[in-house]
This record gives structure tokens, sequence and C-alpha cells, in this order.
């Protein structure tokens, strides 16, 4: 069957953004230009100093002991011999955390254990000493008296009403529960021809960033009780977390981000801690204390993406038509409860997957385990659901006879169309079928899936699939979304810009560096970026969900425009010209009848004698969003984002080997700010997709984790890179800064499902668990688990 | 934790002798790229070590010698030079084409043929063609020096029968009549930087369109590398085009399992061996036409 | 503890050190002289993050101790730029956007200097040999590709 038959005729409304000078769409100076970004020289000459490189005078290196064991008691510590050793300053325990419980949701994260270790990364004490040497061998005579308990480790376990709890203070082990109910999913059910029930699983994943956690707590700066340096990604939230365990006023804290080299999510929890025990130590022995965790420790102790157990039950018209979806998600928090809740709540907004039910029922959860805890990374909620779900879709039209282009065609959202939640989307292009169309074409999709459907002679069999998203943009109805930036013109008519959200790496600095650029008509590198310091920066929330551009870039825009209101008042009082003849553009500004007035380098001197003040303040907050915690009804986002993915594999039936061959990616950025760097999301998130689809796995047992190192735990190398095609598609945002929305996290959410649906194109078996790996590929289960999927 | 002192030897004879002095307390390091991992991870077997001996700079352990019937390689050779080397490329390409499957460029660069046989691992990709090339390994001690069949050193999963005061200097490996095919095949988790899930190499001479003196060697199959005999026996004076090759990978499996018994892996391994098997000889006869 | 006198030329100048047995030449080049451009992110010889020229040879900085190495040459990131002008390769990452977060990016310059000093005119698989022990979690790696291929271009068209 064609799918084009089925091409609705598109209705593309048009959604201008408002831009400079008055709602003229104009050409683009730095805006949508690939510049180049401005924190490179000091990457490439090696002079970036990270929170590793970070030295200060007396400085002491700490070590953190571990827990021996999962879950046990602690009943006895003994410091006294590490605290002979040479060189050894100071040790503490829980006992000298003035408040040694944190967290951003719920606040039962132990800095350090106190009466009982609840996962295997829990720190039991820390050492400091005049070298990390030093440190490390007194940490080994710290002696530790244990009972060793016995630990619960699957959450569908800990979820039973009979289970032991993980938190003895607690009722149960559920974190949290997230409902959405829609329709009437017995009715659903009934009108389907075909309904099929599955159960699909993902594990554990470490965000892996290069750079290892580091921090360094600086005693006593200028007014500071303490100063936190580091590979820090959410300041305020670290700030926040110090403060708390401190027991010290937000004012007394700071934090100062150094570059990070790679968060992904997984430098916002741990680091607060790290940072804690730091802080802890600089206020005992007056001295700075750094902290840098090897990548065992990293592994061992870190947060990890959420382990999902998923079943589906998806009811249809035999011609395709999706009638009912009825999906239970439950999420393993680990010991703590970290960013569970959100986490498992964006699990609940998109479980359906981008499509039309009238019936839906999710129920998506989280529950406390003595495995490692969970929280934040790329995708956050989304990537499990999203594996899950599309390979649901092609089971589906596999089961309908239907291919796997036509049947999303039949059901995915366009223009007006209602989500689970009752969200009508109709305040931006809802492009799905424009993403979907383009990715198909360019990679030949219906043809090969064709193909490939044949018998294929020898080992080496091909497949392509497909997987498709849409994605709420920024935090939705998680917490408060909004972001300040603080924008000054200097008198010799250089700016520096101070924001609240923090590069991790992915070009944030550039972006905002652009746009100011753009709007004040001066050169990007005019444009000094400061790094995130909690004294100065406007608390703007954490640097998360792909909300930088969005949120911080308004935020950018609003400063920016601020600056110019001041300066045409500035101008049209000085120079007898009307405000709105005034326009800032070539590093000029100009008045009535397009003739310069003076050069901005000569105003901002003239206005600085004068006493004319050009530093401002943009604070933008998110449109309103609504949701009803009881039935999942309300707008959760205030807009979305929608992206296509496909994979051709070539799979190897005789070793399990999978060589993804090429990736056409499309996304709908709305604006790409800087193409260059989207295009670089692109290449990054798509091979971090492959890797959790075909190799990254954090392997438990019984509460251990096993591979805590590069060499057991794989991220591809330059060799597992495919092809890739990226297409970036625009739809500019009516709420986006000159439309530009987001693209981070949806590059990585799509990848295992494309390849998941191309192996079993290939090999005509479907695997529903993450990883595929060589096992799965030939056995069809893993062995090491006696996995039964 | 770990502390050691640091020997230096720039000759096999300082090396030696240093080995009887100190024994059991030292250990030998030249590349580094196993024994930094080790120490880093704080393995059990480096208990009791006192003395980190660096033979890297002792002279004529890096040597290719090209001898009449066998090349002698120093076990200092880096596998970066095994790559390099014109000689090995046209005498023992097997050797090549395993060594450019090991780690990455910067260990190649240091990684030596030395450590990989003392290493011992089942997965190493240097043993497994040097058993199928029935190579012995050369070793010297204050005694004197003794060579034995790689397939004798090597006693079991990261074991050998290196005694504490003797050093591994070289390996020799018998010369074949260069037109014998050659194969190697190993199956990764990832494309790159990645231990042999199992590897093969399989040497063969080509007579009247019959497979002689066939050599087949499976590494990270069993405990440790060895050449599969009856797998062999089966293929020898077998005409390319009268293979069973539905058979040969049931009895190739089956081979393995008659030693290893049945593991948890074995679901995986026993029916991959069987098809690396079968793809390497198609692979060779396919040379062969 | 045993201390051992160790004399190594670093990007073209020379040093004498004092350094412990178990001190690796990463910990001598951040900690002893102040080269931070190396970085630690494994320590195990995975990532590559480490990775300098030692006599010509791009090697894991993790991997090797200083005592083992005197008389040795060695060339980190930071003896890349000379006298104010960036190497081809730096302006090449700088201009391919081939940098995201730099944290693999010193490591990724070594290995990719270590090769077109050897092989001027590497093809595309020579180049990812080449950086295959060099691991990035942010860029996908295809503009570092693009980088490499468009110094080594320039190299030859001078």
């Amino acid at each position: 069957m064609n799918y084009k038959l089925y091409k609705k005729k598109k209705t593309k409304t048009q959604f201008l953004s408002k831009n400079i000078n008055g709602g003229v769409l104009m050409d683009f100076k730095h805006v949508n230009k690939s510049e180049k970004r401005v924190d490179v020289y000091e990457k490439v000459t090696g002079k970036a100093k990270y929170g590793a490189d970070m030295k200060f005078q007396d400085m002491l290196h700490a070590k953190v002991l571990y827990t021996e064991y999962p879950y046990a008691k602690i009943k006895n510590i003994d410091t006294s011999k590490a605290e002979k050793q040479p060189g050894v300053k100071a040790v503490i325990t829980a006992e000298d955390i003035p408040n040694n419980e944190f967290g951003v949701i719920i606040e039962n994260q132990q800095v350090l254990a106190k009466e009982k270790a609840l996962y295997i990364g829990d720190g039991i004490a820390v050492v400091a000493a005049e070298t990390a040497k030093q440190a490390k061998n007194a940490v080994e005579m710290i002696e530790v008296e244990y009972e060793e308990l016995e630990g619960i480790y699957d959450p569908l376990k800990s979820r039973q009403e009979d289970s032991q709890l993980v938190h003895e203070e607690l009722e149960d082990n559920e974190v949290i529960h997230h409902p959405l109910r829609k329709g009437d999913i017995k009715k659903g059910f009934e009108n389907s021809d075909v309904i099929i029930e599955r159960e699909y699983d993902t594990p554990f994943i470490e965000q892996a960033y290069i750079e290892p956690e580091a921090v360094v707590a600086v005693p006593y700066q200028e007014n500071s009780t303490v100063t936190v340096y580091g590979s820090v990604q959410n300041p305020f939230a670290t700030q926040n977390a110090v403060s708390t365990v401190l027991q010290e006023d937000l004012n007394k804290v700071r934090v100062v981000q150094n570059h990070m080299g790679g968060a992904f999510g997984g430098k916002d929890e741990v680091i607060s801690s790290l940072a804690a025990r730091a802080s802890v130590l600089a206020l005992k022995t007056e001295r700075p204390i750094r902290i840098v965790n090897t990548r065992d420790e990293s592994i061992k102790e870190s947060y990890k993406r959420h382990p999902y157990n998923m079943k589906y039950r998806i009811g249809a018209t035999k011609d395709g038509k999706i009638q009912a979806m009825e999906i239970e998600a439950v999420a393993d928090s680990g010991a703590y409860a970290c960013q569970t809740p959100f986490v498992t709540w964006r699990s609940v907004v998109q479980a359906t997957g981008p499509y039309e039910v009238d019936n839906v029922k999710t129920d998506t959860y989280g529950y406390y385990t003595n495995n490692v805890y969970t929280g934040a990374m790329r995708g956050y909620g989304s990537p499990p659901i999203i594996f899950a779900q599309e390979s649901l879709m092609d089971e589906l039209a596999d089961e309908l006879d239907i291919d796997p282009v036509e049947l999303r065609m039949k059901n995915i959202y366009h223009n007006n169309s209602v989500t689970a939640s009752g969200q009508k989307l109709d305040n931006h292009e809802v492009s799905l079928e424009e993403v979907l169309t383009k990715a198909v074409d360019k990679s030949n999709f219906v043809e090969k899936f064709k193909e490939y459907q044949k018998e294929q002679p020898g080992d080496k069999k091909r497949g392509i699939g497909l997987s498709i998203s849409f994605r709420g943009c920024s935090l939705g109805a998680e917490a408060i979304d909004a972001a300040g930036i603080i924008l000054s013109l200097k008198k010799d008519g250089s700016v520096t810009l101070y924001s609240g959200l923090a590069e991790n790496g992915q070009g944030l600095k550039t972006v905002y560096s652009q746009i100011a650029a753009e709007e004040l008509g001066l050169e990007t590198s005019q444009v000094n970026f400061m790094e995130v310091d909690t004294l100065i920066s406007p608390d703007s929330g954490s640097t998360v969900a792909s909300r930088a551009t969005l949120i911080g870039g308004n935020a950018v825009k609003k400063a920016a425009d601020n600056l110019i209101d001041k300066i045409k008042e500035y101008i049209a009082d000085k120079y007898d010209q009307k405000e709105e003849d005034i326009v800032l553009k070539d590093g000029a500004i100009y008045g009535k009848k397009d003739v310069e007035i003076m050069k901005i380098t000569e105003m901002a001197a003239k206005a600085a004698m004068e006493g004319v003040y050009l530093t401002t303040y943009g604070w933008y907050v998110s449109p309103d969003i609504s949701w009803d915690e009881e039935t999942g009804h309300g707008n959760p986002y205030f807009t979305y984002v929608y992206g296509c993915q496909v994979a051709e594999v070539e799979v190897d039936t005789g070793t399990g080997e999978i060589d993804v061959l090429n990736m056409t990616a499309a996304h709908d950025v709305g604006r790409a700010i800087n193409p260059a760097n989207v295009k670089g999301q692109i290449y990054g998130g798509v091979l971090m997709g492959l890797g959790y689809g075909i190799m990254e796995e954090v392997e438990t047992n019984e509460g251990y984790i096993e591979n805590t190192n590069f060499d057991e735990y794989m991220i591809p190398t330059v060799k597992d890179m495919p092809d890739i095609e990226p297409i970036i598609v625009e739809n500019p945002d009516p709420n986006g800064p000159y439309g530009a929305k987001s693209i981070g996290e949806p590059t990585l959410e799509l990848g295992a499902a494309a390849i998941a649906n191309a192996v079993a194109n290939a090999t005509n078996k479907r695997i529903r668990s993450l990883p595929l790996n060589l096992e799965k590929v030939i056995v069809g289960k893993d062995l090491t688990k006696g996995g039964d999927h | 934790m770990i502390e050691f002192e640091a020997l230096k030897a720039n000759t096999i004879d300082e090396a030696v002798n240093i080995l009887d002095d100190k024994e059991k307390e030292a250990k030998i390091v030249a590349g580094g790229t196993d024994l930094l991992v080790s120490i880093h991870n704080e393995n059990e077997d480096l208990k009791g070590l006192n003395y980190l001996l660096d033979i890297s700079s002792v002279k004529g352990l890096d040597i290719i010698e090209d001898n009449e019937d066998h090349l002698k390689l120093g076990a200092l050779c880096t596998h970066s030079e095994i790559i390099d080397s014109v000689l090995i490329n046209e005498k023992l390409p097997i050797l090549r084409k395993a060594a450019q499957t090991i780690g990455s460029t910067q260990i190649r660069n240091r990684g030596t043929v030395g450590g990989n046989i003392n290493n011992s691992s089942p997965a190493a990709d240097l043993i497994t063609p040097l058993i199928a090339l029935g190579a012995t390994v050369v070793l010297h001690s204050s005694k004197g020096k003794r060579e034995l069949p790689l397939s004798e050193f090597i006693t079991g999963p990261y074991e050998n029968n290196r005694k504490e005061n003797e050093i591994l200097t070289a390996v020799k490996i018998p010369y074949l009549p260069t037109d014998y095919y050659n194969n190697y095949q190993k199956v990764k988790r990832r494309q790159a930087v990645a231990i042999a899930r199992i590897n093969l190499a399989v040497l063969t001479d080509i007579e009247d369109n019959k497979f002689k003196d066939i050599r087949i060697a499976f590494g990270s199959a069993t405990p440790t590398a060895i050449r599969f005999s009856e797998i062999e026996k089966e293929l020898e004076n077998k005409h390319i085009n009268d293979i069973d090759y539905d058979e040969i990978k049931e009895k190739t499996g089956q081979e393995m399992v008659d030693i290893t018994g049945e593991r948890w892996s074995t679901p995986y391994k026993k029916p991959v061996v069987g098809n690396l098997l079968k793809r390497a000889l198609q692979e060779i006869i396919k040379e062969v036409q | 503890m045993q201390k051992i006198e160790v004399t190594l030329t670093v990007n073209k100048k020379k040093h004498t050190v004092t350094v412990e047995p178990d001190e690796r030449l990463l910990d001598t080049l951040r900690d002893r002289l102040n080269l931070t451009g190396v970085k630690e992110g494994c320590s195990i010889g995975e990532c590559g993050a480490c990775t300098v020229i030692l006599d010509g040879k791009a090697i894991n900085s993790c991997m090797v101790y200083t005592f083992q190495i005197d008389g040795s040459e060695v060339l980190t990131v930071e003896g890349l730029e000379t006298n104010g002008t960036l190497d081809p390769l730096q302006e090449a990452f700088i201009d391919h956007q081939a940098v995201q977060c730099g944290f693999c990016t010193p490591g990724m310059l070594m290995s990719a200097k270590a090769l077109l000093n050897e092989n001027p005119n590497p093809d595309r698989d020579e180049i990812k040999t080449a950086i295959e022990g060099n691991l990035c979690r942010c860029t996908g790696y295809q503009q570092i590709i693009e980088a490499i291929e468009s110094a080594a271009n320039q190299d030859r068209s001078e």
C-alpha cells in the first residue's frame, strides 16, 4: 500500500515570531548562521580550566570511603587510625554534617550514610589530606562495622504490598504515581479489530560524560562562607543543596561553574552531594577541599537513567486507526527519589506517542529499591517510552499487515489534534508529517523496508526501521519555568552577559552571544558570556529539558530589548529623534531617514559620562501550563518539537553483531540559531541513541555494579558511527526566540527504537529489551540475567 | 593500597638477576597497558607486589628477526611495530590482521607481544593465531634459557608456566609456505577497542582444492586458546566444494562444549563458533576460487 | 618513599623532575608541570582523554610510569600553538565545530597530530583508526573527522 495516498493536504499556518523592528521578517546577521563557537580557543589550546584543573593555595585532597555492601546497617565507624595517617587533616562522617539530607524534590538523599547504606554508591566517610595518595591511603584505614542486610533490587517486587521498605519512615516504596485517563478504555478496546499486548524493558544507563565529577570548595572567600567551583551543571540547585546541608543562608553560599566536560543531565544531585561533603570539610579544615571522582567512583556513585518495565496494550481497527491504549510503566528509582517524580511525569504525558488516541489509560510509577539511584539523563523519561511505543507501533503494523509509515500517517497529530492529556495543539506548527515524510524520503524507507522483508541469503541481513516522537519543550508542569539574563553594555562598547543557565558543552554561550549580537547590532565576538556565578547570575532553574535556547534565549532577547529601549530613550532625548525611528545595526545607531547618528561604542562612552546606566535585566517566564494530577488532563507543555529518525542496519545473524549503516534524523527545531551547532547536537544525540540501542547497560547484580569503567561499560567509538544525514526542519515557533525551540534531547530519544525496528525488519525477530546485544540477537534473550524477552 | 619500588634493567642479565633476588615480590612492566590497569583496579593477584621491574629499555628485545625457517619476535615488539612490519605482512600476515584489532592506536603503540602472551587472557588476539602457527616461547633466567610451545606455556585463563625468576624474551614462529591461506575473525561488542567475545584463526594449505594441514584455533571459547583438533581432522583432506556446513557448525560447537561443559554463555557461543568457522572457511574458499 | 630523578623534554623544554615510582606521566604533566590540558577520564587507557605524543607516538599518559621514560620527548596540547599561531589542526577544529564540551579535545588533537606527522595524507579509515581510542560523548565524531580531513588537505595544499 502506498502511504502517500493518505497524505493529508498540508495546512501550514504562518506562525511568525516577533522580532526586532516590529514584525517584519528580515535577513538575520548572526542568528541562523553557523558562527564559530565563542569558547573554542581555550578548549583547543588546553587553557580551559575544568573542575579538576583548579588549583588553590593550601588545597587539600579528599577521598570518599564508600560502603562495602549495597544495603547494610552501619554499626560503627572507627576513623581513629585514619586520622593519624601522614598528611591527613580531617575525617568526617554523617555525624559531622549539619543537615545530612537534601534533595531537589524529596529531601531524602543522604550526604553520607548515617544508620544505613542504601545503595552501593553511598558514602560513609570522607578523608582530607595533603595529597590524593595520602587521602586514599587513609580511607583504607577507616574501620567500619557493617551488618549486611538483604536488599530489594526489583521495582516490580518493591511495589508489592508486603515488600520490605527501603525507607523505613515511609509507608511504602512508591516514590510517585502519575495517572492519566482519557475517554473510555473499555469501549475503545471493544471497537478494536486487533488488540496486542507487549512488554518492554530498558536498563540502567550511565551518562558517561568524559569528565568525571570534580568540585573544589573554598572556605571564606570574600564574603562567602564557602565557594564551590567545579563541574556543576545546575549551579543554583547545588547552591541550594549546600545551603540546606550547611544550614547557611543562600547569600553565604556561592557556586561558580567551571568549564564542564559534559553532563547530559548527570551532574546535578551527585555534584551537590560532593559539593556538600567538600564544603563541610572546607569549613572544618579552613582550607580548600578538592574532590575528583575516578571513573569507577563515578559509575558506582552517580545516578543513572531509570530502568523501565513497560506493559502496553493497544487496540486498532483493521485499517489501522488506533482506538485505545493501556499503558503501565514502572521505573526503578533506586535508593533515593532524586528526579523520579518528574522523569516519570514526562513519561505519562508522552507514553502514547504522537498519536491521536481517544481512549487512554496510562499509569507511570517510580519505586524505591536498593539499586543505584536514578535521575536526570538526556531524554528524561522519554527514551524508554519511545523504545516501547515505537516498537509496539511496528508490531501493530505487522499484525495489521500495514506498512509502518502508513500506520503512523493514519494516527499522527496534525495542527489542532488533541493529545492524551486533552491538549489541543493549536499554537504552533505540528510538523510530524513533515519530519516523517522528509526522513522517510531521504532514506528511501518504503522501498527498502519491503525489500528487506524478503528472504535474504547469508548470515548478514539488512533492515530499516523508523521511530517518531513528539516532545514537550522545557519543564512543563514540573516547576516554575523562568530564566533571567543580565546584560551590560560597558562604556567601551563591549558587552557582558550573565546567564543563570550553564554551558555544558552544548553551545549555549555561543547561541546566547549570537542572539545578543543580533539584537544589539554588534559582532558576536563583542559579547562576553560569563561563567555562571550564583553571586550575580539570576537563578534560572536548571540547565535541563532542552530549555536553554527556548527559555534562556527569550531572556537574552528580553534583556537586549530592554537595553535597546533604554538606548532609544537616551538617543531620542539627546538627539532630537523619535524612538520609533531608531535602529541598532552594524555597530551603529541609525535614526530618521536611516541616517547614522553615531557608533554604538561612541554612544556607550557618552552615556557613561552622562550617568545613563546601560545594564539591564531580562526575565522571561514561560507561558501558562496546566496539569491535573488525578486525571492527567491539561496543557502540560506550552509547545512541542517533533522528530523522526530512520536507521538502516546490517545484522550479522551468525555472530549477533549489529552494524548500524546509516541514520537519517529529521528534527523540527523551530529555528536553528546556529545550524552547525544543531548538526553537532544531531550527530551526538544519534550516537548516544545508538549506544542505548545496541551496547550500553549498567549491569547490576544484587545491588552491586559489575561494570564500573569504560572497558566494560561501552559507549560508541568513532568506528561505531553510522553515516548520519541530519535534516533540520524549521517551523518558527511563536514562543521561541526567533522561533527557536529545542534540539538537545529529541536527537537522543529516537535512535534505539529506530534501530530495534530495523533489526526486526532484518531478522523477523522482535527483541523487546535494550540493549540489543550479541546474546539477544542470537539466543533471543539476555544470558547473564536469564531474562525472558 | 599498592606500593612498590621501581627497578630498571638495561640488559637481560640485569633483569634476571633482579628477579632471582626479588622473586614473587617483583612484577615485570614494559608497555604497561595490562599491568597499570590491574594496579588501578587493585587486582587480588598483585598482593605482595613490592617491586616493579621495568624492562622497556632492555636492548635486543624488540627485534623482528628473519631466520631461515622461523620468525623471531622479541617480547618488546609493540603491536604497532608488528602492524608496520613489511616482513610480517609478507610472511605471517595473520599476525598483522590480529594485531590490528587490538585496543586502540595508543594501546598498540605501547602494548607488546610479550605482554599479550604473559597476560594469557583467553581472549588475547595475538595468542590465538600464535597457537595456530605453533609458536614457541623463549624464557630466560639466571640459569639459562628454555623454550616451550606456546600451547604448553599457557596453562589456564590468565595463567602460564613462567617461573618467578624468568622473563619471556621472544616468541619463535615457524614459517608456513607463503601460499597458505589465512583468516582471522573477531566478534566484538562494538567496532573498536573491544575485547574478543570470540576470536578465530584459521590457516590452511590447499592442494587439489582440498584442505591440507588445516589449523583452527579459537580464543575466548575455551579456558585457553586452543586448536580444535577434532574439527581439523574432520576438514583435513575435504574438498572445498564438499563441505556440509551444518554438520561442521554442529561439530565445532560440540567440540567446544565437550571441553567447557554447559556454561551460561553456551547458548550463545555454541552456535557462534560454528558460524564463525563457516564464515572463515567460506572466505578462504572464495579466495581460492 | 623512593624518589627517582627523570629528565623529560616536554613541549621542547627540558625538565628534570623527581618522581615516586607510581607517578604516571599523566600526573607529572598535570601536577608537576602544570600542563592541565592533559585530561584524566578513566585511568585505564580506554577513553584517550590523556593522550600525548611520546617519542613520536600517540599514547595514553595514564598507562606510563614516568620512571620508565627517562630521556623521552613529550608533546602535549599546550605544545601545539607556537608563537601565538595555532596549529592547522586546532584551526580546523574551530572552523568545523568539532568541539563541544572540549574535554576529549586535547587527546583528540594529539592523536590527530601524531597521525598527520606520520601520514600527512590519510584517508577516512586511517583517520578513524587514529582516533578510535579517543571517546567523545558530545559530538558524534562527524565534525571531528571533517576537521582532521580539512587540516590534512590544508597541509597538502601548502
